[in-house]
């Protein structure tokens, strides 16, 4: 009796999406040095966890006037956008005529230093850039990882199957290692964290808050 | 606005037991003592479920086999609390409930500097508990370090927040729940329900005994 091919597909799928921006070359070293420069207790976020391990600015690098930091919010938002549109039935000039509402931030992250499991409400989309990370832990594999919790109220029930499934159908996080120059795009609705930093050097990165909104009388929660 | 009558209940609950063995002083130093001595590769977890981390030490999960009477002793109070909170959360009698075979899984866990453990549950177990031998050090500028934290089981339930839902009471807030245990404080919750420890930043030592239930 032969066994016929099953056809699987993913149910209840979270989208993630990575882009690449093409401006990172020369723009990661600009931004760097101004984040280094501004990573003093004039620019920290006054809700941010205490530490000195971790750096959190204040949601506000949409409203600063440097280039690079302009240049590179602009890439963001049309990746946050890119991926909407690569899952979206919405028509293009309907995708365009969306007006985009963001905030955003960076973090450093030094040795020992993570950020703790967060998700945002109000939010339909949340970017992670890397700016910088450092060379990859030889002993710790998820060292730094942008790691999403899992979501799925998954069932208690395992049997000997389960060790082996394979993602998107794994239960369990999944890990992304940030790389300089490239973006993440996931709901804001996932808990997520960076993992603790166990390499020499820092992970800068830049977060934001996206979401879009139809019409100026369209009504959104403020945030 | 007129006023109506509400009845406000709690449904979808998740039950959480917590207990604390008094005195527990001399107790928890003989298993600290016990630990450390036996913190090695013949007691070590041979199969980790996570990723091991060099800062803690998670051990075999026959810990409740042990015969030295501190760790028997230990057992009976941490036994007798997910008993405890598996009568009152359930409509068990105790009869019923003493005719159950009453399985576990037991470890303890020693973490150091920058050691934590990734959210996790526990599948094919009802029952979790966490009791505490050492709290550790809190440095004042890590008020985070070495926290026990229970994640909301509603995900996405906080993806809409206004003034109406964000200030909701403790039993209906939507949130995860940031504990820290005292020395003898133990806690059960369902082990269906994801929970991390936080880093911990002493310079010393946090040492907990986990146990996962289950009942046949």
């Amino acid at each position: 009796m032969s066994t016929p091919a099953p056809h699987v597909v993913p149910l209840f799928a979270t989208p993630f999406g990575v882009v690449s921006l093409p401006e990172a070359e020369a723009l990661n070293p600009a931004l760097a040095a101004l984040f280094a420069e501004r990573a003093t207790a004039q620019w920290r976020d006054p809700l941010a966890a205490p530490g000195a391990l971790t750096f959190r600015s204040r949601a506000d690098l949409l409203d600063w006037p440097e280039e690079p930091v302009r240049q590179a919010i602009r890439a963001i938002l049309a990746g946050v956008g890119s991926v909407a549109a690569s899952i979206n039935d919405l028509a293009a000039e309907q995708l365009a005529a969306l007006r985009v509402q963001a905030r955003a931030w960076f973090t450093i992250v030094r040795p020992d230093g993570c950020v703790p499991p967060a998700s945002y409400p109000n939010t339909s989309w949340l970017a992670v850039y890397c700016v910088t990370a450092p060379a990859l832990s030889k002993t710790r594999f998820d060292s730094g990882v942008l790691r999403m919790h899992e979501s799925r109220p998954g069932p208690m029930f395992q049997d000997a199957t389960h060790s082996g499934i394979r993602v998107p159908y794994r239960p369990g996080h999944y890990a992304w290692r940030p790389v300089p120059g490239q973006l993440a795009v996931f709901p804001a609705a996932i808990t997520h964290e960076i993992a603790m930093l166990r390499a020499a050097g820092a992970l800068v990165i830049v977060t934001a808050r996206v979401r879009f909104v139809a019409s100026d009388l369209a009504w959104m929660p403020p945030w | 606005m007129v006023s109506a009558a509400v009845t406000l209940s709690p449904i979808f609950a998740v039950p959480l037991g917590e207990a604390r063995l008094a005195p527990c002083e001399r107790l928890n130093r003989e298993l600290e003592a016990l630990f450390l001595a036996r913190e090695t590769d013949e007691h070590r977890n041979p199969m980790p479920s996570h990723i091991p981390q060099e800062e803690m030490f998670e051990s075999r999960f026959n810990l409740f086999r042990w015969p030295e009477p501190c760790v028997q002793e230990l057992r009976k109070f941490m036994l007798d609390s997910v008993a405890q909170t598996v009568l009152q959360a359930s409509t068990l009698s105790a009869e019923d409930f003493a005719r159950l075979k009453f399985h576990n899984h037991t470890w303890f866990h020693v973490t150091r500097h920058a050691g934590s453990f990734v959210s996790h549950h526990h599948p094919m177990a009802s029952w979790s508990a966490v009791y505490c031998v050492r709290v550790g050090e809190v440095p004042a500028d890590q008020p985070g370090s070495g926290l026990l934290r229970l994640f909301d089981p509603r995900p996405g339930a906080n993806a809409y927040l206004d003034p109406g839902n964000a200030n909701l009471h403790a039993a209906f807030a939507l949130r995860s729940l940031d504990l820290r245990l005292g020395e003898g404080q133990i806690i059960v919750f369902p082990s269906y329900l994801f929970h991390e420890v936080t880093p911990f930043y002493g310079r010393d030592t946090r040492i907990t005994v986990a146990t996962n239930c289950w009942f046949a």
